[in-house]
């Protein structure tokens, strides 16, 4: 691949909703090839600025780059580079498993031999065979983001945008996710994806980002980060969430 | 039977676990009763701040509270008629009609149109130590307010002030006890009614085909009415005081002629009608408690996924096409498409126009309105009015008139497409994520909708065609059929671009936000009279051009339908493309 440019590139991106800042001020650089975790608890801005990033949601200010490609100004490259599997939102359910990926193959533009070809290793691989023709919207939680997982691999993306991948996924997916993600990595992939869950963090990914009240705290790589402790540590101290109660919620026991 | 979750404050855990909640543990502070107040408040308090910063809300609430007043000062007026023109004889079945039809319009409107009111969903309270009974009171003072609730009670002072005129202080004061008890019933029946349907179809299949058969029921409803004006018209008026005497006592009525029955010296029925009121509303009110509790355990759990029909079915389709991904996704109804962007748009949005059960729901609307419309239009008046019932042969019909009912058919098919963006909620971020060009989008869920909507179209202008006995008209009315349409498309087109709204999603298929349906009422209207306008050269034209009109109105209405839908794409997908993150958020729900 011609990788000098970075993966992802995010310049000063902000976001309010309705006064309230959502994301302020978010830059980040996302290496070619590079495994990049985005930290942080629940409304510190993750899905808003991964939104952000792909073109699901129109930023105030700042800017976001794939592969060299301006998300805004140039959107169809940048699309085309870009795999993205969005947290909270629906996947067209109507439709079976095989006709989704189908849709999200013929959408991408791919030959239809491909698109069949693919469609029929990913279910495979993904454990979704089984599921025949059984709608998407009757799907378990973990089924779903395997499904999501499958459309956004199906067009061979250079860069995979996750939000929330390992949500509600039991830990048997989850190690399948797992690789599949590591894989296609060493292939020379990049993927980005939010989480606050620090265990697989730490397992997977070389870099990090810290993100906390609409701003990054922490970047850099994963030992850069976390130095000699633990990542849970860096993180609830980046956080600034207490880690004692004394003497409150005595009634708590009895 | 499960057990209840909402067991009141002690009763769980029962004397072993002496570490919970106990009504007489020694640490835990007095629980307080909680009241009726409580839900009302927090129902005010949950409208209220879904008003905050949102403009277009308040204008919407607004907008439905000129509604309500409009309709309660219309009720107030027809069922104070009889008092106020001191037409006694009429009285008994003003209130018995009246009120009942406003029971009837209680019971079934919230399941096919409005929606219920979900700002109190109770699948909330599920895990709050909550007793059936606190619950059900609760919720039930909640439900009543509410601007339907409101409108109600006001159109139904009317007939108090009916009683009052025709039998003094006293027969007002027993008719206000009975509205007030008949507002109570109302309430119970709607609330009751839209529960147990939702419970009874938590299965999303048998949901999809309820909402099928309610929209058949809906649409039924206009036809029904005529029918029954009709009989009106030839039925004598003692044998419709007799009708009205027994729905008077009736739940349907019984509330409603307390009144009338004092002023005209009945007042011993007064109480067996408040009692049959009193033992109607506990039957609603526990009917509706039993539906909640499993409304309320159904919303704990989703069912497990289970296979539809097994693995899947290889090379049954044409040819075997059906074997890869990409074959089960092409419906054979658009076998003919390319297997590229627009194909794979079509395909989707035709597998959608009939999985999706609000959207199936619209097709069928549209299939019996676009049949009842142009036979009301075209027999006018005259088939009922004569009233001897033998007449469909001598229709007042003419060219212009037939092309204008066909104008109204094609406008209000289009105008189903004038929220398309909505029915896909947030799924449409995988468009958006793909990077398709608002024109060929819109193209394809035009394309996808003419699928469905032309044959239909074509079976109404040959049907009428026949019932007229003009075959020679068809080709009127399939022309002006298609130029609206395509006129409305366009429209419809900018509509759904610019004026989006979200719908829930919800296990409730009645549930509505609140005052969407006032907005979607009025992008409808706004948009169906855009189309009816663009189509009045259709209309001028087949009063002006006389037989040549004739063999002109297939081409010129085809291209004209087609030439406007292209254009409205053409133009739309550019406002599309620039907004199209913007629209995303739109139809986005909240939560």
């Amino acid at each position: 691949m011609t990788d000098e440019h970075p993966a992802l590139v995010l310049r000063g991106l902000a976001k309010q909703f309705d006064g309230k800042v959502a994301v302020a001020g978010v830059d980040l650089d996302v290496p070619a090839g590079s495994f990049y975790g985005l930290l942080g608890p629940n409304g510190a801005g993750k899905t808003t600025t991964l939104s952000m990033a792909v073109g699901l949601l129109r930023p105030d200010a700042g800017g976001a780059r794939v592969l060299g490609h301006d998300v805004w100004a140039d959107p169809v490259r940048a699309k085309q580079l870009l795999g993205v599997m969005p947290d909270g939102v629906r996947l067209f359910d109507r439709l079976s498993g095989a006709e989704l990926l189908a849709y999200h193959g013929l959408l991408r533009g791919m030959d239809p031999a491909v698109v069949d070809q693919r469609a029929a290793e990913l279910l495979d691989v993904l454990a979704l065979g089984d599921a025949g023709r059984t709608l998407v919207v009757d799907y378990s939680a973990g089924m779903k983001k395997k499904i999501g997982l499958a459309c956004a691999l199906l067009h061979g993306p250079r860069l995979l945008v996750l939000d929330e991948p390992f949500e509600a996924v039991d830990p048997v997916s989850a190690a399948l996710i797992r690789d599949i993600l590591h894989r296609y990595v060493v292939g020379g992939g990049t993927v980005i994806f939010s989480s606050h869950v620090m265990e697989v963090v730490q397992r997977l990914c070389s870099h990090v980002a810290i993100l906390a009240q609409g701003t990054i705290k922490r970047v850099g790589t994963l030992d850069e980060v976390r130095g000699d402790r633990s990542l849970e540590d860096v993180f609830v101290e980046v956080v600034g969430g207490r880690t004692a109660t004394g003497e409150e919620l005595a009634w708590l026991s009895r | 039977m499960a057990l209840p979750v909402t067991s009141s404050g002690g009763r769980e855990g029962g004397g072993t676990a002496g570490q919970v909640t106990s009504p007489d543990g020694p640490a835990v502070e007095r629980v307080r009763p909680v009241s009726a107040r409580h839900f009302v408040r927090l129902k005010l308090r949950v409208m209220g701040n879904s008003f905050r910063g949102q403009g277009w809300r308040v204008a919407m609430f607004a907008g439905s509270v000129i509604a309500g007043l409009w309709f309660a000062g219309t009720g107030f007026f027809l069922l104070a008629a009889p008092g106020l023109a001191d037409e006694p004889t009429y009285a008994l079945m003003t209130a018995a009609f009246g009120g009942g039809l406003l029971v009837l319009g209680w019971l079934l409107l919230p399941l096919v149109f409005f929606g219920v009111d979900e700002t109190l969903d109770p699948a909330r309270f599920a895990l709050l130590p909550l007793s059936r009974r606190t619950l059900v009171t609760g919720l039930f003072a909640a439900a009543l307010v509410s601007v339907p609730a409101v409108a109600a009670l006001i159109a139904a002072g009317g007939l108090v002030l009916a009683s009052g005129l025709l039998g003094g202080a006293a027969a007002a004061l027993v008719a206000a006890v009975g509205v007030v008890a008949g507002l109570l019933l109302c309430v119970a029946a709607s609330r009751a009614m839209t529960s147990a349907f939702a419970t009874m179809l938590r299965s999303r299949r048998v949901r999809d085909l309820a909402a099928v058969l309610l929209a058949v029921l809906a649409a039924l409803l206009g036809p029904l009415q005529i029918v029954a004006l009709a009989a009106v018209r030839q039925a004598d008026w003692d044998r419709l005081t007799g009708v009205a005497r027994i729905v008077g006592w009736t739940p349907f009525g019984a509330p409603w002629t307390v009144g009338v029955d004092v002023a005209e010296g009945r007042a011993w029925a007064v109480p067996v009608k408040l009692l049959v009121t009193a033992l109607t509303i506990g039957a609603l009110l526990w009917w509706w408690s039993r539906s909640l509790e499993s409304a309320m355990v159904g919303a704990a759990g989703g069912g497990p996924a289970k296979a539809r029909s097994g693995p899947t079915r290889a090379g049954t389709g044409p040819a075997g096409a059906r074997s890869g991904a990409v074959g089960q996704l092409f419906p054979w109804a658009v076998g003919w498409a390319r297997r590229d962007r627009f194909g794979a748009l079509v395909a989707r949005e035709c597998r959608y126009w009939w999985r999706d059960a609000r959207r199936r729901a619209n097709l069928i609307t549209i299939a019996v309105v676009g049949i009842f419309v142009p036979v009301m239009v075209n027999f006018g008046g005259a088939s009922f009015s004569t009233g001897d019932g033998t007449e469909l042969a001598a229709p007042n019909s003419s060219p212009m008139l037939v092309s204008l009912s066909m104008v109204v058919v094609g406008a209000l098919a289009s105008v189903t497409l004038a929220n398309q963006f909505g029915f896909d909620g947030s799924a449409y971020a995988a468009n958006v994520v793909a990077g398709v060009s608002g024109r060929l989008e819109l193209l394809a869920r035009m394309a996808a909708f003419s699928v469905y909507v032309l044959p239909m179209l074509g079976v109404v202008a040959v049907l009428l065609g026949m019932v007229l006995g003009r075959p020679t008209w068809l080709g009127v009315m399939a022309g002006s059929l298609v130029a609206s349409y395509g006129a409305g498309l366009a429209i419809s087109a900018f509509v759904s671009v610019l004026g989006a709204y979200s719908l829930p999603e919800t296990s409730n298929p009645f549930a509505m936000n609140s005052g969407a349906g006032v907005a979607k009422s009025f992008l409808a209207l706004l948009s169906m009279l855009g189309a009816a306008a663009a189509s009045v050269p259709m209309v001028v034209a087949a009063a002006l051009l006389g037989d040549a009109w004739l063999w002109l109105a297939p081409p010129l209405g085809l291209a004209y339908g087609l030439g406007a839908a292209l254009l409205g794409a053409y133009l739309a997908g550019d406002v599309l493309d620039r907004r199209t993150p913007e629209l995303l958020t739109a139809i986005t729900p909240r939560r």
